[in-house]
């Protein structure tokens, strides 16, 4: 989930920053630039982890401030294509689930990747909104009671990575779309094991009793 | 800004949280004094609930050391560590093609990462039956998530939208 990338920068310190060690200043410097920021094929941005080298402190013409290059390690969050994520229900509608990891929330599981079959029931208050029924085995029963393979915000579920893209950023937005997502994952759930936990702790115990 | 090396070393879970850790993270509401940012304790508040939060260095180790038999592939033993699978159901999507290379093996693998890496503790409540607890848990959650998400949703949203721009340009 998570890498270390060595990023080398070229970074203006503001002469606010002289009081503290030279050190200290950097990290906050790149902090403030790249912290929670995502960058295109490396991933989010999570964390600084050390600084390698600092060069340089020239101080260019007409400018009160110093400028170095630094070489340093960042955490990156970047899944690789079939790892297996735990993640949380953050929306669901007719095209698919969206999950949310806490710290990065475009995460989308399109109806294809649904295990098959699987139906929509849309929310009587709400008209996009609804959750999603696993018609898994006896069709019968599935119908009369209460659904056993529900996907709703209870608990966990975990997800296989899909693919993961990051959009090129577009020219201009109209009004009410949602807001620009630099970073996409997709995944599936089509799988043993996969979707809401709570579906495979039934399967265990029923295996541990038979 | 140039990118020397895209991938200088995967890490688990486990590191991440490590790192966060001893930058001074922690679950109590003493948020405001450590140099640690908001985002950072998001993370954190991620790997705290997952399987990472008991695990030691040792415990890494010792696993690392006993699945080398195994012949497991990179991805899947970071798979593994970072989700700590204790039913041959979990285990069977992170292992490609688990038939032709393991077959009866899988159990003791299974066995093997029930007994080296510790539990995560939502499992173990799970175990215990207390549902009274559970229930409690899940709704301090959602109470939480719903809050942060309002205050913080519209932030992470503008500086998503204002950093895709930023390193355009860089």
């Amino acid at each position: 989930m998570f890498y270390l990338s060595l990023i080398e920068h070229t970074l203006r310190l503001p002469p606010h920053l002289l009081n503290l060690p030279l050190d200290e200043a950097i990290k906050i410097e790149l902090e403030a630039l790249f912290l929670d920021k995502v960058i295109a094929n490396l991933g989010l941005c999570i964390s600084v982890y050390d600084i390698r080298s600092i060069k340089g402190g020239f101080i260019y013409p007409g400018d009160g401030a110093s400028t170095y290059t630094v070489e340093f390690r960042l955490i990156v969050f970047r899944p690789f294509v079939g790892e297996i994520i735990v993640a949380k229900l953050k929306e669901s509608d007719a095209n698919g689930l969206r999950l949310s990891l806490g710290f990065f929330d475009d995460i989308y599981i399109p109806v294809h990747l649904l295990p098959i079959p699987s139906r929509f029931e849309s929310d009587p208050n709400n008209r996009n909104q609804g959750r999603w029924i696993w018609d898994f085995g006896e069709a019968e029963e599935a119908q009369s009671e209460e659904p056993r393979f529900v996907i709703d915000g209870m608990d966990q579920i975990k997800f296989r990575v899909h693919s993961v893209i990051y959009p090129s950023i577009p020219l201009e937005q109209p009004e009410n779309s949602k807001p620009f997502a630099p970073m996409v994952i997709t995944g599936s759930i089509d799988y043993d094991g996969l979707g809401p936990v709570s579906w495979w702790e039934e399967a265990e115990m029923v295996q541990e009793e038979s | 800004m140039k990118i020397k090396e895209a991938n200088a070393g995967a890490l688990t879970n486990f590191e991440v949280l490590d790192f966060l850790r001893s930058r001074g993270a922690s679950k109590d509401p003493t948020r405001v004094i450590v140099p640690i940012a908001p985002s950072e304790f998001k993370v954190y508040d991620y790997l705290v609930e997952s399987a990472a939060c008991n695990q030691t260095k040792e415990h890494i180790n010792d696993f690392l050391e006993r699945c080398k038999n195994y012949k497991l592939a990179k991805a899947e033993v970071l798979n593994i560590i970072n989700l700590r699978p204790s039913a041959l159901v979990e285990i069977d999507p992170i292992i490609e093609q688990s038939e032709k290379r393991f077959g009866k093996q899988l159990e003791e693998l299974v066995n093997l990462v029930v007994e080296v890496l510790p539990e995560p503790p939502t499992q173990k409540n799970a175990e215990q039956g207390n549902s009274e607890d559970k229930e409690e848990t899940i709704d301090r959650k959602d109470m939480d998530e719903g809050e942060r998400e309002t205050t913080n949703g519209d932030e992470d949203q503008a500086e998503q939208t204002e950093d895709g721009e930023k390193m355009e340009d860089s």
